[in-house]
């Protein structure tokens, strides 16, 4: 069979998962907000473990934590009662406080 | 020699080989394709309308091999069947008719995994078969969103016990191929999966992209996950796409089922293996991750809220954040108002409005004690922690009537006045005109305009309290809420512990999560 009478392979048919262009994948404006939540295919079916933000906080890790321990934060209570809505509670409290003793 | 011989020739060199991707970029069933598919289409409308004669052809271009070494292959009959409907499909496809195609490709993909079940050669046909589903669920989208077309179907099939969309049934005929990769038994659990086994999580995501699109609550998605994690050949999952995605829905999964450890986990494993450079895929990762961590007690930190995917999303997420740190309920309903319709399109509004409540309430009773409580000045002082509920209602009840549309009277510009009511308050001008705002009942503290009593907040209290929420006891004759451990550790920190100490422990030790097995 003569090569150039055989259908070839497409590169962007013939791959689903790498036929997105990587530029797309990449791009998200205010507009993002408003699009759906499909998961889309990545451009890419594998990349190289060093790439993951799991690999390197792992290779800079000496703590024994986890590498998304620095995402979070687990003591975030707020103490100060100088804002507008304490101030308005404290006042509030005041008030009925008063009207009880009367 | 004609086009279709050439065709099959070349089919027979890649079995040979056992060349599995070659095959794949051969086996091509959607355009863009080159013109030869065409030509070889038009030669099988002539020569070939003959479904034996055609059969006839393939056992006779690809026929069975004696004494084939190990590292070759052959064809075989499940295969010869296949290259059959593959050649009847171009033969018969029509790209304008989209719902023709789909009954086309329908049969070509069960026929393919018919083909991937041999034993000994199938696994030639994985590449294939990755192929085809990926077109067949992408066609099968396609007309989900042409009820116009789909109509037509349901009208024929009508009469059958239960309908099922297009989408419900591409997404069963997958599954088979799912289940064909998962009984391979090249490879154990736990190890490097290999032949077939390799598939099994591009099979699954397409399978679960099928279901998460005819509804995010279905419950075949559901009776999948339970599939994929009941299997003892269940496989590992290694980094890279496949994972990410599997990942990706096996979180959307959990959180739908209000279990947020499970699905944080998820959800965090996809983002961490998710390389920088796809910030779209990380920020959808993140649109689950962020409210799966609130309701877990835990926020995001300064240095992820700089990333570049955080950027859109920390303005949805941080007024819940600042509702949570300050108990203030006046934001947390603004920051569900705020975005209202875009947090229901995720499935978000409705677990952030119903499960984090319990935090900002948490964070009220706290803002009420820190307001109220006076420590003893005698350090040998036996006097217990409290709370008073009666200052925690007097706080709720103001939170309610400003919920209401009420706005407070600025002190010292009339007289007080004797009783707890909306007479403490100054009615906006608008809402003094029309009275209180009529409220839905998410957007009242404990139903729409349902006055805040004591058993309310007694009730409130109390279920802090089991929640772990809050450390102590409701006493009850008294009025209060004594906070156990006091001494030790100061009154505000014993009677409120950090949230994330209840709720995270499970996400934090890392358990098991089903549906997914981890590398051990």
């Amino acid at each position: 069979m003569a090569s150039t009478s055989t259908p070839k392979p497409d590169e962007k048919s013939s791959s689903p998962a790498g036929s997105k262009p990587e530029q797309s994948q990449n791009t998200k404006t205010a507009g993002a907000l408003e699009e759906d939540d499909e998961f889309e295919d990545f451009p890419v079916e594998d990349w190289p473990a060093e790439e993951t933000e799991a690999a390197n906080q792992q290779g800079n890790n000496t703590s024994g934590g986890t590498a998304a321990d620095h995402l979070w934060e687990e003591s975030w209570d707020d103490d100060d009662t100088s804002d507008d809505f304490s101030a308005q509670l404290r006042e509030e409290l005041k008030k009925v406080d008063a009207a009880k003793r009367r | 020699m004609s086009l279709t011989v050439q065709f099959l020739s070349e089919i027979r060199k890649f079995l040979k080989n056992r060349n599995g991707h070659g095959l794949r970029g051969l086996l091509l069933v959607e355009p863009p394709v080159p013109n030869n598919y065409y030509q070889l289409a038009d030669e099988l409308k002539q020569g070939y309308r003959n479904g034996a004669s055609l059969l006839k052809l393939v056992d006779k271009c690809l026929p069975e091999d004696d004494n084939v070494s190990d590292d070759e292959g052959t064809a075989w009959p499940g295969f010869v069947s296949f290259m059959k409907d593959y050649l009847e499909y171009w033969r018969d496809v029509d790209f304008d008719d989209l719902l023709g195609a789909h009954q086309l490709l329908t049969a070509l993909t069960n026929s393919c995994t018919t083909a991937l079940n041999n034993p000994t050669y199938g696994t030639i046909m994985l590449q294939t078969s990755i192929s085809l589903c990926g077109c067949l669920s992408k066609l099968s989208m396609m007309l989900n969103k042409r009820p116009d077309l789909t109509q037509k179907l349901q009208t024929v099939d009508a009469g059958e016990e239960e309908q099922k969309s297009i989408v419900e049934t591409t997404a069963e005929i997958i599954q088979k191929v799912f289940t064909a990769c998962l009984t391979d038994r090249s490879s154990q659990r736990h190890e490097q999966p290999k032949g077939k086994k390799t598939g099994v999580y591009t099979f699954a995501n397409v399978t679960l992209k099928l279901l998460f699109a005819v509804s995010s609550e279905n419950a075949s998605g559901e009776a999948a996950f339970h599939k994929y994690h009941s299997q003892s050949a269940a496989v590992i999952i290694l980094p890279g796409s496949a994972a990410g995605y599997f990942l990706y829905y096996l979180g959307r999964f959990h959180f739908i089922n209000n279990h947020f450890s499970r699905a944080a986990q998820c959800y965090q494993e996809a983002y961490l293996e998710t390389p920088q450079r796809f910030e779209s895929h990380r920020w959808l990762v993140l649109t689950y991750l962020i409210p799966c961590n609130l309701l877990l007690g835990r926020i995001p930190s300064p240095q992820l809220l700089q990333r570049p995917e955080a950027q859109l999303l920390a303005p949805i997420y941080m007024p819940f954040v600042e509702a949570m740190r300050t108990g203030n309920f006046l934001r947390f309903q603004a920051a569900l108002d705020a975005n209202e319709k875009w947090l229901f399109s995720r499935g978000v509004f409705l677990t952030l409005l119903f499960r984090l409540r319990p935090m900002v309430w948490r964070a009220f009773s706290r803002r009420t004690f820190l307001l109220t409580y006076i420590a003893p000045t005698e350090a040998d002082s036996r006097k217990a922690a409290t709370l008073e509920l009666s200052h925690l209602l007097t706080t709720a009840t103001f939170v309610q009537k400003r919920l209401e549309g009420y706005l407070p009277a600025h002190p010292g510009r009339k007289p007080r006045q004797p009783h707890i009511n909306s007479m403490f308050l100054k009615a906006h001008a608008s809402a003094a005109a029309r009275g209180a705002e009529i409220l839905r009942p998410n957007e009242g503290l404990v139903w729409g305009n349902m006055p805040v009593t004591e058993d309310h907040i007694e009730n409130f209290v109390a279920s802090l309290v089991a929640q772990g929420l809050l450390h102590g006891f409701i006493a009850h004759s008294q009025g209060r809420f004594a906070i156990i451990g006091a001494k030790q550790k100061g009154a505000v920190a014993a009677g409120w512990p950090p949230p994330a100490e209840i709720l995270a422990t499970g996400l934090k030790a890392g358990e098991d999560v089903p549906g997914w097995v981890k590398r051990v």
